[in-house]
């Protein structure tokens, strides 16, 4: 498995020019490739592989959101950006539990991203408060805002799966979750 | 409430672009009259444009999760994870550390041996011998058979083992030298600067000073003219300029340079040491200075330390002149008082030198 990983790494230009064409494929390979990095760097400082996991996909939306907002330069190798992005995370997430982070093992070269995953996390906070506040919604409104919002399902569809007789009941219906959602979102 | 959700209906459709150019206007205008809608507006594109990135953020993630389940952590996690043996372990973590202290070792060692090493070089002491000459002849030999392979020439040539050199300290043929150029010696012959090779005997030995005075036992020789130099019983101070004139080679060469301590090697009384460049074959040569004073002989000089060569002070050749045991003589052997060389310049001086002093060529077999 680990060999056909390290077979299939795809070139820097290729991941920047995948992302930006939003090729599944390339984000697949991506993945891929520097999993088994990150996961080693884990595993040896005092995480496991769910640690391992959500780290690395935080550090791979970084690096996605980073690609698609056209201000990533391909002034360093790719590798290397990951890494010290999820290295970062993991400090900070070390640090945050108090564990102990004095022997850091390392086995990439690192280099300064504060900024980016300082930005990234604030951004997640409100992704994070978006979450709850979906979750405080409560059926039917959640299902309705997700498949709408999110899965860009269309009215009708939304219609013959929740079974309004009409669309506009079923927009009327919209309208009143995304009010209460936004109410919720943005109690202090 | 109804027309609280009529306008966002509508906010929405304004802002997804749903609108009909008759509506937008109206829209707007009411937008224009009334802050609060305007409000609403902004705010809901705000939210709206969150949403949209939060939509984006949330796909993404499926996506990832979707891929991170093709990936088969456990066996991935198990060679990643870290050694179960302590050891490995913590030659895995410290290696650099581990190599910092490695190194310091190795380095300490080398240190330590080459302090060791100088500390013995301080006790090399080089006796100017030649000793090379037999090499660099038997090679000239082995050249010329080569060349001559087919032709019946070479005429037996018994190499010079040793060389050195010496000087006169009589007009009837004393010639004084280093002990440890002619130490050994089966025979011993001397050659001027104009080539001409006459037998000597050993006279006289001082082991303590190094010292040896030879006697031309040649029927050929005459004698030679009056010494043109003084031999200084007092001794000299230090920057005084001298010279010598010695045999390194097969032609006479001239090495200069002055006095630049009063004791020689380790605090040795009888020596001076001089800066002087001195090779293999200077041994036994004349240390004179500008006014054509013998103030020593060249006796050696110290490795590994640039520009330091000792030479016996002359007080002690004089010592031994007077003890050569009269009876052997044939005619006494006087020190000469006044020196020709005084005010002469430097080549002059040292075309009168030259026939006095000889290469000394010492055979073993």
């Amino acid at each position: 498995m680990s060999k056909r990983l390290n077979s299939s790494f795809p070139t820097d230009r290729e991941v920047v020019l995948g992302i930006l064409n939003n090729s599944e494929d390339v984000l697949n390979k991506l993945y891929k490739a520097y999993f088994a990095m990150v996961l080693q760097f884990i595993l040896n400082n005092n995480g496991n592989e769910d640690d391992a996991k959500d780290v690395y996909q935080e550090g791979i939306i970084i690096l996605y959101n980073k690609i698609k907002a056209g201000d990533f330069e391909l002034s360093s190798k790719l590798k290397t950006y990951i890494y010290s992005v999820c290295r970062r995370i993991w400090l900070k997430k070390l640090a945050h539990n108090s564990k102990k982070a004095g022997n850091i093992t390392d086995y990439e070269d690192v280099f300064v991203v504060e900024e980016d995953v300082e930005e990234h996390q604030e951004k997640d906070l409100q992704f994070v408060k978006m979450q709850t506040a979906l979750d405080h919604l409560g059926e039917p409104c959640k299902t309705i805002i997700q498949d709408f919002y999110i899965h860009s399902l269309s009215m009708q569809d939304i219609c013959e799966k929740f079974g309004y007789t009409n669309t506009d009941n079923a927009k009327t219906q919209k309208y009143k979750c995304l009010q209460r959602l936004k109410k919720i979102f943005f109690q202090p | 409430m109804r027309n609280d959700l009529e306008l966002d209906a509508i906010i929405e459709d304004y802002l997804l672009g749903k609108l009909s150019a008759q509506e937008i206007e109206a829209f707007e205008k009411l937008r224009l009259n009334d802050a609060a809608i305007d409000h609403k507006v902004v705010s809901h594109k705000f939210f709206m444009q969150f949403i949209e990135s939060y939509a984006a953020q949330s796909n993404l993630k499926e996506k990832l999760n979707h891929i991170h389940n093709e990936i088969d952590v456990e066996t991935l996690a198990s060679s990643l994870r870290p050694h179960s043996s302590k050891i490995v372990q913590i030659w895995r973590k410290n290696k650099s550390l581990i190599a910092v202290a490695a190194s310091f070792i190795v380095l300490s060692l080398v240190s330590i041996y080459s302090i060791q090493h100088t500390s013995q070089q301080v006790d090399r002491y080089l006796q100017l011998g030649k000793k090379v000459d037999n090499i660099e002849k038997s090679q000239s030999n082995l050249i010329r058979n080569i060349k001559s392979n087919n032709v019946k020439v070479p005429t037996k040539v018994s190499p010079t083992n040793f060389g050195g050199t010496g000087f006169a300290i009589s007009a009837n043929g004393y010639i004084l030298t280093n002990l440890h150029v002619i130490n050994k010696a089966d025979s011993i012959y001397i050659q001027n600067s104009k080539g001409d090779s006459f037998k000597v005997k050993t006279v006289y030995t001082d082991s303590q000073n190094d010292i040896a005075i030879l006697k031309i036992s040649d029927p050929n020789f005459t004698s030679l003219a009056s010494l043109p130099y003084t031999i200084k019983s007092s001794t000299t101070d230090i920057g005084e300029n001298v010279y010598t004139l010695g045999y390194p080679k097969d032609d006479a060469v001239l090495g200069d340079g002055y006095i630049s301590s009063k004791n020689g090697f380790s605090g040795d009384t009888t020596q001076y040491q001089i800066s002087i460049p001195v090779n293999p074959g200077n041994s036994g040569g004349p240390l004179l200075d500008n006014n054509g004073n013998l103030v020593g002989i060249i006796s050696g000089k110290e490795t590994k330390v640039e520009g330091a060569a000792f030479a016996i002070k002359s007080k002690y050749i004089l010592d031994a002149m007077r003890a050569i045991p009269q009876d052997s003589l044939g005619k006494k052997i006087t020190a000469n008082k006044k020196s020709m060389l005084a005010g002469l310049k430097r080549t002059q001086q040292i075309q009168k030198l030259q026939n006095y002093v000889f290469m000394i060529k010492v055979y073993h077999d």
